[in-house]
């Protein structure tokens, strides 16, 4: 490791005397303050290459991959690697993160990471919000998965889930007007009394307050974000670029989050600082176009998150309401292995959110983690080198 | 194709079959006949049992049609009966547990639920449910829905359980419980607020809602958590699958997030001294609750709430530790560099020593809290910005929480000596240190607990350097007057018998007049707001300057008297002097110039009249004494 080669040899020439304890101080402060050009520049110059390789191989997902599962598991891994270096950079610099103009840069860092921890709240609710439509396959697959013959009643009960999910489905200004009858197999008079009740019960779903939004959390993110300026660049030796690059990734990776995933007035159209001079801008921005047209696409527009399971749950449930339209029974053997063949689909669908929701809300919870612990962190280090300066 | 023929059970499932009678769309069974409902019932186990018993191909399609029709039917019967007996009885016992505070009303609660637990239908159900509110002393389960109405929702748990229809009760069952949790956390002023939400409002507002909220949570685990799943238990116990764990998380889980994420804000919001009390009330709240909620969400589906109380639990506790070194810094830091008008105790100190004697109100979570020493000067021995102080004596003796009270204190001298420095006069800057110093010790004497955590090793050393202020005061001020009254210099080896130089005499005189009139009029505006400080050291000033003046003034008198104008030298009689020095350390400006002896009142006081009658040769103290007590106007004396 270069960075600890140097703080070696640049200690022992001021280790003349001093108890162990001041020299180690000592240290410290050499490794800082007289923190070699050539060393620092390595330092970030890795940083940059190390984002712009992982967004790199983000962006070689092909469509079926680009906002699956997986993919978006993949993103906050590169987004929790990326914060883990970006921390190290913070460490190695902390007395020049304390003066001007890097302390406004860096405290504007943590502002907006703080922004961050409410999306990733907001994100934690909307996969309890797939969790409830997963619910609603699993009663399908009850329904019609494991019966010897199928009959009727199978598919009346396979069709009331069917129904409890596109209703579920639904954006959320839609949906309240239909809240009243969801689940109920037939009307009665009492309808208004529940309709409260369940208007409550929506908007528990959420844990914020239905003021919040999504859109508006990514716009604050992104205010004010604009790359460095060259001269800016070279007074701060790059630093102010390694800070400008966290910032885009944190913004980047919420804005994709919100993409994906269902919560409180999602809006993409948060705008995106154009830049080609950085590495790491080109499959960033490459990945952004990718989302947006998918969010423009035709079946796309209208959905609550451009999750790729998700657009499986619509698909598949379109196909099984089609299906449970056209059955007649007795069933023709034909329609038998249509039905065999559309229930496998849907099982698929169910297992592959099944599996991968638990592990993708706790990554959730991990990113929210990280964020509070670098944002503590950071600060923490930072006033300390302050008062000790 | 019609059915061949319809079985008596499938009759009655027909019959109430809403989507084909006006009627049965009506009609709730549930609401009606109990032996309406027990022939439903009935029917239902019977069509189980034919489902069961037929062998593949027979199972005829009517009877899974029927079966279907039963299971939608039950589901909003099950729906029914849980609407039925949501919101009203949560009113009542929501403000009741309100009151729980009172021994009385808690042990009232607890019977009336120990009598409704008992005659409970299902055998099982005592046994269990009253292990489960015994886990914890705290927890209070109240009733949710009645016993009657419990044990109809059990009956159609099981059937649509036994059917294979769980998820669907589930669903049923969280979505109207769920709602019903919400509109009583409603109740409760627990809001849905945003971290940015939280990170925008003024701190005094949030010390509000912490308030509210550690009242909340525990309403919340110990009384509407507790009891939710107490009643998932109630209904859904021992029916497989673990289905009373599925129908507890489905109807907590995001209210429980919603009621937990306040305290996580607050956990990670920025760390600012003003902030420590209020975090320690909350991680005390907190940790408080701890055992409940693990009691509450023992199962492992709920092991994500018990996860996020105790990150949060150690947040908070990180925040707290966090926010002492903090303080420490700002201490270290403070920055006013205005000196206090007339030396008298700093802002900074009694902000400081009012924050540490709260910080010994909360000695108990902070000594489990605060694990590593501080960092003292020790370290930083050759950096001029932090005091040297080697704690290493008192460890072991102490908490090392009083480590770093001591250390806090040390600091404070250490910026409140810098501070001093920015006085132009040394003797107020003497002043001024003793002055605050003497205010640290005082608050520590004044608070048991904090007296014990700095112990009597610190103290001592602290009323040491007060001590060591004052006299450094009355060094710096009065061996510059009283060297006026020293003889060397005055006798003149001559043929003169006197043997005293009557000009270099005036010029004493002279010099010491100028002299105690300036000391008099600027300490008259110094302050020692502490009375018995500064009587103390008015007695101190008097017993050094009194004597000398009047042996002086004894010894010399006369070679001014003898003279043209002794007036001009000899202004001030031994009590003009006495009564100046009441003057000092007030705070504010003397009105005329010093007194001179024709306008002393009679407000002279005994001693001083005393001194003053001995001091001209009146020597019986017995004879004062009666004068004094028959002539109310001494002074003519």
């Amino acid at each position: 490791m270069p960075a600890t080669d140097y703080q070696e040899s640049s200690s022992s020439p001021s280790s003349f005397g001093f108890s162990i304890l001041s020299r180690r101080r000592d240290q410290v402060h050499s490794m800082e303050s007289t923190h070699d050009a050539t060393g620092q520049e390595t330092e970030l110059e890795a940083f940059q290459r190390q984002v712009a390789e992982r967004f790199q191989d983000l962006a070689a997902a092909d469509s079926h991959e680009l906002l699956s599962i997986p993919w978006i598991r993949k993103l906050l891994d590169a987004f929790l690697c990326c914060q883990e270096e970006f921390k190290i950079i913070v460490m190695n610099n902390k007395s020049k993160l304390n003066k001007p103009p890097m302390d406004r840069h860096i405290s504007d860092f943590f502002e907006r990471s703080v922004k961050a921890l409410d999306v990733c709240n907001a994100i934690r609710d909307g996969i309890e919000q797939i969790r409830q439509w997963e619910k609603q396959l699993e009663i399908v697959l009850c329904a019609l998965g494991n019966q010897r013959s199928i009959g009727e009643g199978q598919f009346r009960r396979a069709k009331k889930a069917l129904v409890d999910l596109a209703i579920a489905m639904l954006d959320e200004k839609d949906s309240n007007t239909t809240l009243a009858h969801r689940n109920r197999s037939f009307g009665r008079h009492n309808a208004q009394k529940e309709q409260r009740s369940f208007g409550h019960f929506r908007s528990l779903s959420w844990s914020v307050s239905r003021s919040w939004s999504a859109a508006r959390q990514l716009q604050a993110i992104s205010s004010n974000l604009v790359a460095p300026r060259g001269n800016e660049i070279m007074s701060t030796n790059g630093l102010n670029v390694a800070v400008f690059t966290m910032n885009y990734v944190l913004l980047f990776v919420m804005w994709a989050l919100v993409a994906a995933i269902p919560c409180q007035d999602r809006g993409l159209q948060t705008h995106f600082y154009m830049t080609r001079q950085f590495l790491w801008a080109v499959p960033i921005l490459s990945l952004h176009e990718r989302i947006l047209e998918e969010a423009k696409k035709r079946d796309r527009r209208n959905s609550c998150g451009l999750l790729k399971e998700i657009h499986d749950i619509e698909k598949c449930a379109r196909h099984m309401n089609e299906l449970t339209d056209s059955i007649h029974f007795p069933l023709t053997e034909e329609k038998e292995r249509e039905v065999k063949q559309r229930i496998e689909e849907v099982r698929r669908v169910y297992d592959a959110i099944k599996d991968g929701l638990d592990p993708l809300e706790r990554q959730v919870r991990e990113v929210f983690h990280r964020i509070v612990r670098s944002r503590t962190d950071g600060l923490d280090s930072i006033s300390r080198a302050n008062s000790h300066d | 194709m019609e059915p061949p023929e319809s079985t008596a059970a499938e009759k009655v499932i027909l019959q109430w079959d809403s989507t084909a009678s006006e009627d049965a769309r009506e009609r709730m069974i549930f609401t009606g006949d109990r032996q309406e409902i027990e022939r439903y019932l009935d029917a239902v186990d019977e069509l189980q049992k034919a489902m069961s018993s037929a062998s593949l191909s027979d199972s005829s399609s009517t009877t899974t049609s029927a079966l279907q029709i039963a299971m939608a039917r039950l589901e909003d019967e099950f729906r029914n009966i849980l609407l039925s007996h949501t919101s009203p009885v949560e009113d009542e016992w929501l403000t009741e547990s309100t009151q729980l505070e009172f021994a009385s009303q808690e042990f009232e609660l607890k019977e009336e639920i120990a009598e409704s637990s008992s005659d409970k239908q299902f055998e099982h159900q005592e046994s269990n449910s009253s292990s489960c509110y015994k886990t914890t002393s705290s927890i209070r389960e109240v009733d949710l829905i009645p016993s009657d109405a419990v044990y109809d929702l059990r009956c159609i748990a099981e059937r649509m359980i036994a059917a294979g229809y769980l998820r669907e009760c589930i669903q049923v069952y969280a979505s109207v419980r769920k709602s019903a949790v919400d509109a009583s956390l409603k109740k409760l002023n627990v809001e849905k607020l945003s971290i940015g939400d939280i990170q925008r409002l003024e701190w005094e507002t949030l010390e509000t809602k912490i308030r509210r909220w550690i009242r909340a949570a525990k309403i919340c685990v110990r009384v509407l958590f507790a009891s939710e799943r107490r009643l998932c238990e109630e209904i859904f116990e021992g029916l497989g699958n673990s289905a009373d764990d599925a129908c507890f998380m489905e109807t907590i889980k995001s209210p429980a997030i919603q009621l937990f994420n306040f305290a996580e804000a607050i956990s990670i919001s920025r760390r600012s001294p003003e902030k420590l009390f209020k975090i320690l009330d909350l991680h005390d709240a907190l940790s408080d609750l701890m055992p409940d909620i693990e009691s509450v969400f023992e199962s492992k589906s709920s092991e994500s709430i018990r996860v996020q109380a105790v990150e949060i639990l150690s947040r908070l506790a990180e925040a707290a530790r966090g926010i002492l070194s903090e303080f420490e810094n700002a201490v270290l830091r403070e920055p006013s560099k205005v000196p206090v008008p007339g030396g008298t105790i700093h802002p900074l100190t009694r902000y400081v020593m009012n924050y540490i004697s709260l910080i010994s109100d909360y000695k108990q979570t902070l000594i489990e809290l605060i694990v590593s020493k501080p960092s003292t000067g020790s370290r930083y021995s050759s950096d001029p910005n932090v005091p040297d102080m080697d704690l290493s004596e008192f460890e072991g003796q102490t908490s090392t929480l009083a480590l770093h009270l001591i250390w806090i204190i040390a600091i404070l001298q250490f910026n409140l000596d810098g501070k001093s420095k920015h006085y132009k006069d040394a003797s107020l800057a003497h002043l001024f240190m003793m002055n605050n110093v003497h205010y640290i010790v005082q608050k520590i004497k004044g608070s048991a607990e904090l007296r014990e955590m700095i112990g009597d090793d610190y103290l001592r050393k602290l009323t040491g350097k007060f001590r060591l202020a004052a006299t450094n005061y009355q060094r710096s001020t009065w061996v510059r007057v009283l060297h006026c009254l020293r003889d060397e210099g005055l006798h003149v080896s001559g043929s003169f018998s006197s043997g005293v130089s009557k000009s270099a005499l005036r010029e004493r005189f002279k010099a010491f007049n100028a002299m105690f009139e300036e000391v008099h009029r600027t300490q008259a505006t110094w302050l020692i707001p502490d009375t018995q400080l500064r009587e103390e050291l008015r007695i101190s000033i008097s017993e050094k300057v009194i004597p000398a003046y009047r042996s002086f003034l004894g010894r010399f008198r006369s070679h001014i008297e003898s003279g043209r104008h002794p007036e001009n030298y000899i202004k001030y009689s031994v009590e003009d002097l006495e009564n100046a020095v009441l003057d000092f350390f007030e705070g504010y400006p003397v009105s005329q110039h010093l007194r001179r002896r024709s306008d002393i009142l009679i407000e002279t006081r005994y001693d001083m009249l005393m001194a003053d009658l001995i001091s001209r040769g009146q020597t019986s103290v017995l004879t004062v004494q009666s004068s004094l007590r028959l002539f109310p106007n001494a002074s003519t004396l």
